[in-house]
């Protein structure tokens, strides 16, 4: 039975056992719930670290940011609902301040949450929470199956949030549901125009840190005013930024050379100063850079810039690795949810008839193979765990990241008998225990082969 | 800066005062003034140095004489600080024009480098000579490096900080500027560095960047910052990449308002200022706040230098000051000291241990007495049963045999029962001796080495018991046997002789002869069987007094060494124990003059004390007059 069965088997016993317990009932209703549903995806930072930037950059609309935890959801229409305290939620509009999104919570001082539900292509496959600076660690993963943090460069403030995200038995055991965020990466180079691909050079440094190794799935940086600029740029946004591009090289890295100065009464073109501040605002002066550049490169139509735009802004890698680490593997970090729910409640009420359960979680838990497999994969795929070419694709299909049935991690593309599997995996295993025991090998290496070699004797009994 | 030369009333600081004097000549501005008197911080912080001295902080002192020293040094150190990637580096080259510190995207400055004055341009690494010795006085050695290998090799092992002379007009009045690591960067080495070089600061510079307004960490920065040198000046940097800096720089000054910072605010743009050094463009400098910046240096940490140090000793001083003051008042404060608790329960424990002993003194006593009672009735008893058991074999002995025959070997064969019987009751007395004294021993309220006695023997014992004296025993010689057979002849023949006359026969004929030969021979038979009973009751009889006569003696003997073991175990063990009572009774009497003397001590210290904190807050009082934060410090 694969993970997700197994816990989805214990979270139905529970209800069993605990019906008689409305508050454990309604717990356990909701999780239920909440395993079939999308991923959760919270996204978290400091204050002013660009959260609600980067959340606008994922959904690909701009909603004016708000001080309470916004959850995006898809949906056919767009509806917003406001939660306050019990009760039912209240339906409140979603009308527009100037070229964003605005959800009128007016009425409500204190919102314990907004739920949108937005049509976007995005949202499909996750749910996204936009949360608020102060939120403590436990608020924000109390909801959500995972975290994308945000930071700007990986200080020890950012580093002691990922610890306590991690601190919990069962989460410690099963740390893949983060993925770090350089966020704000124009301003990592100053604002200089190669400013991006340096940030990417640093994100790949810290992948390999060791303080931060430990806490995520993987480092990308973004620049998200940029990303922001690339699912929504205007029109007239494009125009006026032709025009700016028409203007000589020097002339114009004249006037960009600060925000005052771009803004100022000195301007070359007959551009009103508003317009040229709404630029600012809406793309940041590094962004006013970069664009201009680029049509000056012959990305001059908005198709054209749009993809230059999301590819550079770091954007598509940010969504490539949602996918990869989040939306696929969306059983294993609901299993994840679950069995932490499961631990919360055996705490809070804990039962003679609940006995059971509790060992299952805890073997469950201890036996968590999937969780180290696929850290590996994680490990593997973002390049900070190097193997050599062709061990390295063995060690991904072994550890399932090709399918998690026998046959595809054996790599058999017919039914063979069990005779046949059997000789391989025995194949499979004693090269990869020389691999494990190989002093020469560097560290990360023996590891890896260590977890490689874990899965095959799992897979032996099966064959007899 | 107080380019002080000789100090009156200071120990003089050959290198210092050196380089002091070189400046002074060389025309400091600022010297002149000073030159004549001490300025009053200098006397301060003397003192408080001395009160270091006092109560014995050596580490205090050492700090405070640290501060002292710089103090005189006419270099003004100016600390950039702030968290990494806030534009410190490049702060630095904007305010000198020059590239002297290395900037880049990722994490760049590893060490503290110092920017100073100098005639051609020239960089050096000082480093840790001894590889892995401690942080603190290491011998160092400086190496020459081109200037632009300075970052590359600063990164090596060991390197404490790198020093960079390039000629330029801002240093040339002994300003040092210091680019330091980030703080809170994730490699904790940096931060640890920037600390170290804080403590040698004269001003700071706070860099933050406009992209967000101070977060609470820089806040608590700040704050550690202004500990150790309140003189702080915030920069905001990269104003020229957020278009909304001024709201930040308010957001800014509200937070630092709210928190009661009294710092000076200034906004910059390295890369305008950089730019504007390039192509002289005078407006754009001006437009990257650097010309604010700069006055400020001059004037507000150059020419105020006087004020500075006065604030930065004020500060010191009385953090030192206040380190001092909180032992002192706790040990005023405390009522029982800890060491008048362990007098007082030493002085308990040892009353206490005496009356245990009284108590257990009388236990042994009856121990003893009543074993030794015990032990005497046994033996008695052991030895009168052995001689009675000797007597019945004596009595059975002579039933059947004559004592004539073997009456030595008989002797003989009673003083070895005899003597065996004595021997072995008194060895058992011995024994029982020991024992008794091993449980007296047990019943001793301690334990010592020599508690059992080595030996309780008496010396003259068992002296032999008086001879044995041989029983009458008369012969039976041959005339009586003799006479005896005849006389009872007698009666035979005249017997016979009477009845055989009747039938005629004369009085002394066959028969009556016959008859008297039997009559005799019986009547010898029987004298003899007479004899010989008579012998055996003599024998006994002697047997018996001998064997009395043993018993009398030899329990004497047992029952006086009975009395002498008790005695001298008594003897023994009550010696002991006067022994040891006085031991405890002394160590109870010195415990009891120890809570006197306590007592007396206390009150001096008391006393002592309060002089002393009366001093340390007069002086305190004195450092606030400095000029720095108000403190509450009261007796």
């Amino acid at each position: 039975m694969t993970l997700d069965r197994v816990v989805w088997s214990m979270l139905q016993e529970a209800l069993g056992v605990y019906r008689d317990s409305p508050r454990a009932t309604a717990w356990l209703r909701s999780h239920v719930e909440r395993y079939t549903e999308p991923v959760r995806i919270a996204v978290a930072g400091r204050s002013r670290i660009g959260k609600s930037t980067v959340v606008n950059a994922l959904v690909g609309d701009e909603f004016t940011p708000q001080s309470s935890f916004v959850w995006y959801r898809g949906g056919t229409e767009p509806r917003a609902q406001v939660f306050t305290g019990p009760g039912r939620p209240h339906e409140v509009a979603i009308g527009r301040r100037g070229s964003r999104n605005h959800v009128e919570t007016g009425q409500f001082d204190r919102a314990d949450r907004i739920v949108v539900d937005w049509p976007a292509r995005t949202l499909r496959d996750v749910v996204l929470i936009d949360t608020p600076s102060e939120a403590t660690p436990e608020q924000v993963l109390g909801d959500a199956d995972a975290l994308l943090y945000l930071m700007r460069h990986v200080q020890d403030e950012d580093l002691k949030f990922l610890q306590s995200a991690n601190d919990h038995p069962i989460a410690r055991t099963a740390a893949v549901h983060t993925v770090a965020v350089l966020a704000r990466a124009d301003e990592i180079g100053a604002g200089r125009i190669d400013a991006l691909s340096s940030a990417k050079q640093i994100a790949r440094r810290y992948r390999r840190d060791v303080a931060v190794e430990p806490l995520c799935q993987n480092v990308v940086s973004v620049a998200g005013l940029l990303a922001v600029a690339a699912k929504t740029l205007r029109e007239d946004e494009f125009a006026a930024l032709r025009v700016l591009s028409s203007l000589g090289r020097e002339e114009l890295e004249d006037h960009l050379l600060s925000a005052d100065r771009f803004v100022g009464e000195q301007f070359p073109l007959t551009m009103e100063p508003a317009v040229r501040q709404a630029l600012l605002e809406r793309f940041g002066i590094f962004g006013v850079r970069l664009i201009t550049a680029l049509i000056r490169q012959g990305f001059d139509t908005q198709v054209k810039l749009t993809g230059q735009l999301v590819q550079r802004s770091g954007l598509g890698e940010l969504r490539d690795s949602i996918a990869v680490h989040f939306v696929e593997r969306r059983e294993i970090l609901k299993a994840r949810s679950a069995l932490l729910a499961l631990d919360v409640l055996f705490r809070m009420e804990p039962r003679q008839n609940a006995r059971k359960l509790m060992a299952d979680l805890e073997r469950v838990v201890a036996s968590a193979h999937d969780f180290r497999e696929l850290r590996l994969v994680a490990a593997l795929q973002s390049g900070r765990t190097k193997l050599p070419a062709e061990l390295q694709a063995e060690a991904l299909r072994l550890v399932g990241a090709e399918g998690v049935a026998p046959l595809a991690r054996l790599g058999f593309e017919y039914e063979a008998d069990a005779r046949e599997l059997r000789e391989a995996v025995l194949d499979a295993l004693v090269r990869w225990q020389a691999q494990a025991a190989d002093v020469h090998a560097p560290q990360d290496h023996r590891k890896a082969a260590q977890i490689v070699v874990r899965t095959c004797e799992g897979l032996l009994p099966q064959f007899g | 800066m107080s380019n002080v030369t000789v100090l009156p009333n200071s120990p003089v600081w050959p290198n210092k005062t050196g380089i002091a004097f070189e400046a002074f000549t060389q025309g400091g501005e600022h010297g002149t003034m000073s030159q004549v008197m001490a300025p009053p911080w200098l006397d301060v912080l003397d003192e408080t140095i001395g009160a270091c001295v006092t109560h014995r902080r050596p580490d205090l002192e050492a700090r405070l004489r640290e501060k002292r020293a710089q103090q005189l040094d006419p270099k003004l150190r100016v600390l950039v600080v702030g968290e990494s990637k806030q534009g410190k580096s490049q702060l630095v080259n904007a305010l000198l024009n020059a590239p002297v510190c290395a900037v880049g995207d990722d994490i760049t400055t590893t060490v503290p480098t110092f920017v100073q004055h100098a005639d051609t341009p020239s960089a050096a690494l000082v480093r840790n000579a001894s590889a892995g010795g401690s942080i603190f006085h290491t011998p160092t050695e400086r190496i020459a490096v081109p200037i632009d290998q300075v970052t590359k090799q600063a990164a090596a092992q060991h390197v404490v900080r790198a020093e960079i002379g390039i000629p330029r007009a801002l240093l040339d009045s002994g300003l040092v500027l210091i680019d330091t690591p980030g703080v809170g960067d994730t490699r904790s080495a940096h931060t640890a560095s920037t600390f170290a070089t804080l403590m040698q600061a004269d001003a700071v510079l706070l860099v933050s960047d406009a992209t967000g307004e101070l977060t609470s960490a820089e806040m608590t920065l700040l704050k550690k910052v202004m500990e150790a040198c309140p003189n702080v000046t915030v920069v905001v940097t990269k104003i020229d990449l957020v278009p909304s800096w001024r709201s930040v720089v308010e957001r800014n000054r509200a937070l630092l308002a709210r928190a009661g910072v009294r710092a000076k605010l200034i906004p910059v743009s390295s890369a305008l200022r950089l730019r504007a050094a390039k192509t002289g463009d005078q407006r754009l400098n001006a437009e990257s706040g650097f010309p604010e910046l700069v006055t400020c240096v001059q004037s507000d940490i150059v020419a105020s230098a006087e004020l500075l140090a006065r604030r930065a000793v004020a500060v010191v001083a009385s953090s030192a000051i206040t380190q001092l003051v909180t032992p002192l008042r706790e040990e005023l404060t405390a009522h029982d000291s800890s060491r008048t608790v362990a007098t007082i329960s030493t002085l308990q424990e040892a009353q206490r241990r005496v009356d245990e002993l009284r108590r257990r003194s009388a236990r042994w006593q009856n121990v003893l007495n009543d074993e030794m009672a015990d032990l005497i009735s046994d033996v008695e008893y052991d030895l009168r049963d052995r001689t009675r058991k000797i007597l019945r074999e004596v009595d059975k002995t002579y039933d059947e045999a004559d004592p004539a025959i073997g009456w030595d070997k008989f002797e003989q064969w009673l003083e070895d029962n005899l003597n065996e019987a004595a021997t072995t009751n008194f060895a058992w007395l011995m024994e029982r001796a020991e024992w008794v004294a091993a449980k007296v021993a047990k019943n001793f309220p301690v334990y010592r080495e020599d508690l059992i006695p080595g030996s309780v023997l008496p010396d003259d014992l068992l002296e032999p018991a008086s001879k044995l004296e041989k029983p009458k025993i008369e012969p039976f010689s041959m005339p009586q046997k003799l006479f005896t057979g005849l006389r009872g002849s007698y009666g035979g023949v005249l017997m016979f002789g009477l009845v055989t006359s009747l039938a005629g026969m004369p009085l002394i004929n066959v028969i009556s002869l016959g008859a008297g030969a039997l009559f005799g021979g019986k009547s010898i038979l029987d004298e003899s069987d007479q004899r010989l009973k008579r012998r055996q009751a003599a024998a006994k009889a002697a047997a018996q007094r001998h064997v009395d006569d043993f018993f009398m003696k030899f329990s004497k003997d047992v029952r006086d060494s009975g009395r002498h073991i008790q005695r001298s175990l008594r003897n023994h063990f009550s010696t002991l124990a006067e022994e040891l009572q006085e031991t405890l009774l002394e160590s109870a009497r010195s415990a009891k003059r120890a809570v006197q003397d306590d007592q007396t001590e206390r009150e001096r210290r008391m006393r002592e004390g309060r002089k002393e904190l009366d001093k340390l807050v007069t002086l305190y009082k004195r450092v606030q007059a400095l000029g720095g934060p108000a403190m509450e410090l009261t007796a």
